[in-house]
């Protein structure tokens, strides 16, 4: 196990019967997915394009309704007391949707602000993510002069600066440059390790198999299976996670 | 290898264009009442003109010049000067629409990438840019050229050419466009992120258009106030018309073609304009394209600020506020149809006031200062307010990204809210203490006009806001701005001139019946009850609205883009 500092009792995560569907005719976009992220855990969310991955993750973010099923994040349901359960989170989404007619500073100030980070502690954290994120001199520039890769990591840094329990990303690694996406990466088993749950949707195998402990797979808005991927190459020292996801795919 | 124009691909992008067009219209996308509202506008400036222009005609038409009246010469004039405004209005238009369609859309980023020639694109843009004009310039040509003919009987000739000037002045003002779009495009490049010098280059536009509207209402005042009209027009005012109108080159030769001026010559040169004006945007086109092909790959420019610390912490209301701030002054459309508007305000309701006024002591020799005020407040506080009709719309997709945050709907909404009660207030300051400096009115009645002001502001921001949130219609552009006013502008706009009507109208009647019967001292009270409590009413219903079910339908927002 890579993240054992806590003990994986406390759910971060909480997701029972979600079921979301677009509009009334309309099937369901999301059917019955469950699923925890514990403290200290990696969570990967995975499926074919279209399958239901980045609805799940906006139902879980508040952004959109959902018909059926609950969801808490520190134990905190985010219909009945949205506002305390979004403060445990940080979120980043796969349009690198932020306001650019703002700085880079101005928006981790704005973000600092939102969640209520102090002063003292808003400086420290910005200093500890630049040291992962490297913007430099960039971060007093326009958002809008940004390149696609920096607006993903000024996403990345407004998401952290207030220190959430649990980091929920979409494609986090698309944009990036190699030495950033090594920088994320390692910053993302630290930061688990730390006790914290990271929630994040990919299409890269290579960064699930290495990054996450557990593996929730979606297809067609239905869950699949949720593996525990550490356990599995643990015991068998051959597993392909790769291999075993593109198996999966065709069968189905 | 030599960029041709496919007509078989412009077709085919054409059509493209008419499915998104078609699509506009289709459930989901269409709000019907804002598009009631906006031809009911439409129809109501329309036939406002049609009334007023039509009592000017019939005082201008009989004018003598030489001792003698020359009607078909007045008509000469009076169309050069309007198609000269309608030329100008439409270059605008075409211009902001060329570099829209160049520099702002997605769709151009998209497209240049696919193997379609540059100059096809071009065309089929501009073909659908025509479209519009074409719109446009029928609804004016047709409004000013039967007006006239309703006021001076005209042949065959002149319909036909009305007919032919809806087709070909659309046809001019593009070519023109095309040629002034590429400089127009390189200035606001330059204004982009420089946000001060941007500032302070849409004040000093307003200012001249101020000097203009000055100009304008000065006129009318000494038109109004003259012995009579016909004086008005005397040799000297004449012979400065003609040599004015001789020099509004192409718009007199257009008019020349309606009235019998040397058709064939007017024909000729027209004909040679339009010529040259093709052959120019041809040029054009080129440079055009290759800036709008490079700025689709390159982005915006690098604008480095200064180097600071990260500042202490504010309430996420105050953060909230502050982003909105910073969306609206950084962006150069949003400023100007925001901040310089509602500075503008102010100096408006003055001029307005200086002739109505006047107006009112010289026909029915009744002072209503304090009812024009009103009225006067109202009518140019709900057009500044108009703006506030894309509070949600501004966000894009980030509207989303605020609802993840952990702030209240209420906050959410108010934080908008709030940023335009502010530019409100100051805007209503600004109007009630020149009217009290000026002394139309008295500090006590000025902090009442304050009072009512704000209150009618803060129904139309919540009513505004609340239209929008239930219709957000998000920009697809990168920066999410919204290049086109949508219909909750036109409802916001109907709703904000019907209510300054009613219950400025309402103020102003009854204070001229209660002076004419001699009751105007006895009944001073009633203009303020009733300005007072509608105002109230007003506020309270416009929050009613904004709150109702708002945090519920917040939370359940699936709108816009996403």
């Amino acid at each position: 196990m890579a993240h054992n500092v806590a003990p994986f009792a406390e759910y971060i995560l909480r997701v029972d019967g979600l079921y979301k569907k677009y509009s009334k005719k309309a099937d369901w976009a999301v059917e019955n997915v469950s699923f925890t992220v514990k403290s200290g855990e990696i969570v990967g969310l995975l499926g074919h394009n279209g399958a239901g991955k980045s609805t799940t993750l906006r139902c879980l973010e508040g952004m959109l309704p959902f018909e059926k099923g609950s969801i808490s994040i520190c134990g905190k349901d985010v219909v009945k007391d949205p506002v305390s359960a979004k403060l445990n989170m940080g979120f980043v989404t796969d349009d690198h949707a932020v306001f650019v007619k703002m700085t880079g500073i101005q928006y981790l100030e704005f973000m600092a602000d939102v969640y209520g980070v102090s002063k003292p502690d808003r400086e420290r954290r910005y200093q500890e993510l630049e040291r992962v994120f490297c913007l430099g001199d960039s971060v007093y520039n326009l958002i809008a002069s940004y390149s696609h890769g920096m607006r993903q990591k000024i996403c990345m840094m407004g998401s952290l600066i207030h220190k959430p329990r649990l980091w929920i990303l979409d494609e986090p690694m698309t944009g990036l440059d190699p030495r950033t996406m090594r920088a994320v990466q390692d910053y993302m088993d630290e930061y688990a390790a730390q006790g914290n749950g990271i929630l994040f949707s990919s299409h890269a195998l290579d960064t699930v198999a290495k990054l996450c402990d557990r593996v929730v797979l979606i297809r067609k808005g239905k869950q699949v299976s949720d593996l525990n991927v550490k356990e599995i190459a643990a015991r068998d020292p051959d597993f392909d996670f790769e291999e075993y996801f593109l198996q999966n795919e065709r069968q189905n | 290898m030599k960029d041709r124009i496919d007509f078989g691909m412009v077709g085919a992008l054409l059509r493209k264009q008419r499915q998104e067009w078609v699509a506009s219209f289709k459930k989901g996308n269409f709000n019907a009442v804002g598009f009631v509202f906006r031809v009911v506008l439409i129809v109501a400036l329309v036939a406002v003109f049609v009334v007023f222009f039509g009592n000017f005609l019939d005082i201008y038409l009989d004018v003598m010049t030489g001792g003698a009246p020359h009607p078909q010469e007045r008509l000469y004039e009076v169309l050069s000067i309007a198609y000269t405004l309608i030329l100008i209005a439409l270059i605008i238009s075409a211009v902001a629409q060329i570099n829209r369609a160049l520099f702002s859309s997605d769709d151009m980023r998209i497209m240049s990438a696919l193997p379609v020639g540059a100059n096809t694109l071009y065309i089929s843009k501009l073909i659908t840019i025509y479209f519009g004009q074409f719109a446009v310039t029928a609804v004016c040509v047709l409004a000013v050229n039967l007006t006239a003919a309703a006021h001076l009987a005209q042949g065959a000739w002149y319909y036909a050419a009305t007919a032919l000037a809806c087709i070909l002045m659309p046809l001019l003002t593009l070519g023109i466009a095309s040629v002034i779009a590429l400089p127009v495009h390189a200035v606001k490049l330059f204004l982009k992120e420089r946000f001060v010098l941007s500032f302070i280059f849409i004040v000093v536009v307003m200012a001249a258009l101020l000097l203009a509207y000055a100009w304008v209402l000065q006129g009318v005042k000494e038109l109004l106030f003259g012995d009579d009209l016909r004086y008005f027009f005397n040799e000297r005012i004449m012979n400065g018309i003609a040599r004015a109108v001789g020099a509004l080159y192409p718009a007199n030769l257009m008019a020349g073609l309606f009235v019998s001026r040397g058709r064939l010559r007017c024909a000729l040169i027209l004909l040679a304009v339009l010529a040259v004006c093709v052959a120019l945007s041809a040029v054009f086109i080129r440079l055009i394209l290759t800036r709008a092909l490079r700025a689709g790959n390159s982005g915006s420019t690098s604008v480095h600020m200064r180097k600071r610390k990260l500042k202490g912490s504010r309430s996420p209301m105050a953060a909230l506020i502050k982003k909105e701030f910073l969306t609206i002054f950084r962006t150069t459309d949003y400023a100007f149809s925001y901040f310089a508007v509602a500075l503008v305000v102010p100096l408006m309701v003055f001029f307005c006031m200086s002739i109505g006024s006047s107006l009112a002591e010289r026909l029915v020799a009744v002072d209503c200062n304090l009812e024009l005020a009103i009225f006067l407040t109202l009518l140019f506080g709900s057009l500044s307010n108009v703006f506030c009709t894309t509070n949600i719309s501004r966000d894009g997709k980030m509207f989303y990204s605020v609802k993840a945050m952990p702030v209240s709907p209420y906050t959410v909404i108010f934080s908008k809210v709030i940023l335009c009660l502010i530019v409100t207030v100051l805007s209503q300051l600004l109007s009630a203490a020149v009217l009290a400096a000026t002394g139309y009115v008295s500090v006590p009645v000025a902090l009442f006009l304050l009072l009512v002001g704000v209150l009618f502001g803060f129904a139309q921001i919540c009513i505004a806001t609340r239209i929008d949130f239930d219709h957000a219609k998000f920009s697809s552009e990168p920066d999410g701005e919204i290049k086109e006013s949508g219909n909750t502008v036109s409802i916001i706009m109907v709703a904000g001139l019907a209510a300054s009507l009613l219950v400025g109208g309402a103020v102003v009647l009854a204070r001229m019946m209660f002076a004419l019967r001699g009751l105007a001292e006895a009944y001073a009270w009633v203009t303020f009850a009733v300005a007072g409590v509608i105002a109230i009413i007003a506020a309270a219903a416009g929050l009613a609205l904004l709150m109702y079910r708002l945090k519920s339908r917040y939370y359940r927002f699936s709108g816009g883009l996403l």
